[in-house]
Parts: C-alpha cells; structure tokens; sequence
C-alpha cells in the first residue's frame, strides 16, 4: 500500500517535469541509411555504438576490437570518456555535442549520425544506454536509432527527448578524417579541438585546425592555433604566414605576438622578435597571467639572442614579412 | 686533491650550463592552454593529473579490466579527463543495455513505462 501511493506520487511528480520537454521539430525526414548496425551482446552497447559511428567514418573496427578498450566490467558498462578515448585512439576526433536537440538534427542534416546517452529510468533509479541517432521523420514524429539489439529502434520524439534530456543531452559525433561537425561554432569549435590534441596524432590535428581555418578564415582563435599547430608540424613558413595574417586582422592577440615572436627568435631573428614583440610590452597589465609570463620569458631570451646577433641574417624578412631593404 | 678539482669543476660546469640553458628559455602558449575552460571546482584543479592517472588505473583494475588494458586507456584519456575519473569513476554513467530489469524495481518501471514516462521496454 505505501509503496503503491509512493509510486503514484512519483509519477505525477515526473510527469509534471515531463510537460515542458522541447517541441518536435518541423523539419524535412532525413535517415542516413548507410550507417552500418553492430547489435550489442549483454552489457556492450558502448562498445557496439562506438562502433557503428568509427566505421561510418571510415575506421576498420568492431565491438570485440573496442570492448578491451570501453568496457569496465565492474560498472557492467561503458564510461562517456572512455568512448572520447578510444575514438582518438582510433585516429579519429569526437567531437561532443553542445547540450541541445538542435544540434542533433544539424548533425543529422550534415550526413553525421549521433552517439547518444540515454537514461532509459529515473533520475534517481538511471538506466543507461548508449544508442546512435540515424534519422528523424517529421510525419510520425519518430527518432530513428541503432539501438541495442535492433536495426532500426523507433523511438516518439518526446519519449527519445525524456531519456535524452535525463542524460543532459549528452553526444557525440565522429565525422571522417579532416572534417567538422555539422553544428559546429567558431566559438566552439576551438576547445573541442585543443583540449583534445594532447591525445591525438600531430597530422589529424593538423588537419581538423586547417578545416576549421577554411571554413572561418577570420576568426582570430582558429588562425592563432592553425598557425601553432603548423609549427609543430615542423613547417616554419606557412606558420609565420599566419600569425603575420592574424596579426594584421588582430593587431591586439598578444599571445600570437609572442608566438610569432619565439618562433622568429627560434629562426634566428631577434631583431624581427623584438617587432613583433613590442606592441605587447604597453598591454602587459591588461594581460592573463600565463600570456604575461610566457611575453616576460619571450622578452629576456629576444634580449640574450640580440647580444648573440646584432644584426638580423638575411632570410628573416621573408618570416617576418618586412619589405626587403633599398 | 685532483678529487676535489674534478668536483669543483663538474660544478662549475653545472652551473654554466644550468645559467645558459635559463636564459636561452622562451615561452610558446600552446593551443591547450590558450583554449583552456576555468576550472569549475577547486578540488579537480588541485588533483596532480599523475597522482590521477595512479588511482584511475587502479580503480579499473579493481573493476576487473586486464592490466594490459588499463596502461593503454589511462595513457588515452587526458589530464582533465583522469582528473574528473579519479574523483568519480563509479558513479558516472556507465551505458550498459536496454535492459536488465528485475524484481521490485520492475513494478515500478512498468507503470510508469505504460504512462510514457520511462522508455525501458522495447514493445510497450
């Protein structure tokens, strides 16, 4: 009896939160019916939806590859980041979705389909599962899945958004070598990529900055990290031709200035250092922490290489992109 | 006598070398750093990310991951990333299936399942 009335007090409570779920969206049906389907044994759904996106995206893999990789078997399931990890490891970048069904269906308009977590129980009693999103269709208002066991899970979009918003709308997407999500910022777009490149090999994040680049081509961020992603890949040229462009669009990105500057320093060119540098020394105040003490330390070794070579050796003005001298 | 000499030039070497490789230091700011998100909590800022790496690894062990396996995916995950597992590995959510359901909690799941508010059952 107490539990019954326990029950229903639960329920009106939930179904109270349920009403204000997100409407469905009005938009065209879409299905990315080329999407591979790897039905999960047990426990391995992580496992079999990591999976279905990697070899959408073009990887060679398979459940019994990845589940050494995702799979703890004293949780009986697989952990988001873990899925982040084996995905890099794969030589491929996830990117995770920004918590809204937007971007979902703007991953599924690009030809992307989503990795999603899903709570199929309660807040305080959670069932998690992971499922990826191949389609959408306005008609039925149906969210089409690969999902556990079956090929094609339709799932009614308020019902898909309940268990997708208890897993506070939590994605991810995989899109093949040297592409970016469909709902990609340039806003965003930047952390996702850096805070991921410890993990992944220089050429793949190479690769993502110079899409990113050609796709915002004047968002200062993007040319500061293209251009120092270009110098760890060992190409000085192309490097100083960005942050010269980035110093042109924004004069005020100090830690392009000191970038540009150690990397001029480093080519043997303290006098072009000391330029570039210069504009910076009147912002120091206003500065983060970090970019005044990497500009200090630039500053003193811009000054120890001037002793060394008074003069500036010929090939600098092609790095610093002063005009030759009459 | 030449023992002495010896020590007190390795030394003098030292400190040469020390010196100069100082002062021949710049400074790059890298695209992790320049890209880098506050820190939400103090107590994940102040977990050393190698003293992470250490209870995370064990942490899957006791969870019955394959020693072979755990220097692998600790060595995948990044510094923030073994920050948040080591402070809450077995309470994050872990995806498993679709089902599993038992005993009492089952009752409960069942009712609200027919009133559309949990979506556990598959035909329902």
């Amino acid at each position: 009896m107490g539990r019954s009335i326990i029950a229903l007090v639960l329920v009106a409570l939930i179904t109270a939160c349920a009403s204000t779920a997100p409407p469905p969206p009005n938009q065209a049906p879409s299905e990315l019916v080329g999407v591979p389907f790897f039905p999960q044994t047990e426990y391995q759904c992580g496992p079999a939806a990591l999976t279905t996106v990697l070899v959408h995206s073009g990887v060679a893999t398979s459940p019994d590859a990845l589940t050494p990789q995702v799979y703890l078997p004293g949780r009986q399931g697989s952990l988001q980041v873990e899925l982040l990890a084996a995905a890099r490891r794969a030589g491929r970048i996830p990117f995770t979705l920004e918590a809204a069904p937007e971007a979902l269906l703007a991953e599924l308009e690009a030809g992307n389909p989503v990795l999603v977590l899903q709570n199929l129980g309660l807040r305080s009693l959670p069932r998690w599962h992971y499922a990826v999103v191949v389609g959408y269709e306005r008609a039925r208002e149906r969210v089409i899945l690969r999902s556990g066991t079956e090929r094609r899970r339709q799932e009614r979009w308020t019902r898909f958004i309940a268990s997708w918003a208890k897993a506070d709308y939590w994605g991810l997407v995989v899109p093949g070598a040297g592409k970016l999500p469909g709902s990609a910022r340039a806003a965003t777009i930047g952390p996702e990529i850096a805070r991921q490149e410890g993990q992944l090999p220089p050429e793949v994040t190479l690769t993502a900055w110079e899409s990113a680049l050609a796709r915002w081509p004047e968002e200062p961020d993007i040319l500061f990290a293209t251009a120092n992603a270009r110098r760890t890949a060992a190409d000085q040229e192309a490097a100083a031709a960005l942050y010269r462009r980035l110093l042109l669009l924004a004069p005020g990105h100090m830690a392009g200035r000191n970038n540009f500057a150690d990397l001029l320093l480093e080519a043997g060119c303290p006098g072009a250092a000391a330029a570039a540098l210069a504009p910076a020394h009147l912002a120091l105040p206003g500065l983060a922490a970090n970019v005044r003490d990497a500009i200090t330390r630039t500053a003193a070794a811009i000054a120890s290489g001037k002793t060394e070579n008074p003069t500036d050796p010929a090939h600098c003005r092609t790095l610093s992109g002063d005009p030759p001298s009459p | 006598m030449l023992k002495s000499r010896i020590f007190i030039l390795l030394q003098i070497v030292t400190f040469l070398v020390a010196s100069t490789v100082g002062t021949a230091q710049a400074a790059v700011i890298g695209n992790a750093e320049h890209f880098a998100q506050p820190h939400r909590s103090e107590a994940l800022a102040h977990i050393d990310a190698a003293f992470a790496r250490d209870v995370v690894q064990q942490q899957m062990l006791a969870m019955g991951v394959d020693p072979a396996d755990t220097m692998e995916r600790v060595g995948a995950l990044s510094d923030a990333e073994l920050q948040q597992l080591a402070q809450s590995l077995d309470s994050l959510p872990a995806g498993s299936s679709a089902l599993g359901v038992l005993g009492a909690l089952f009752l409960v799941l069942l009712v609200l399942e027919i009133l559309g508010v949990t979506n556990v059952f598959t035909k329902i």
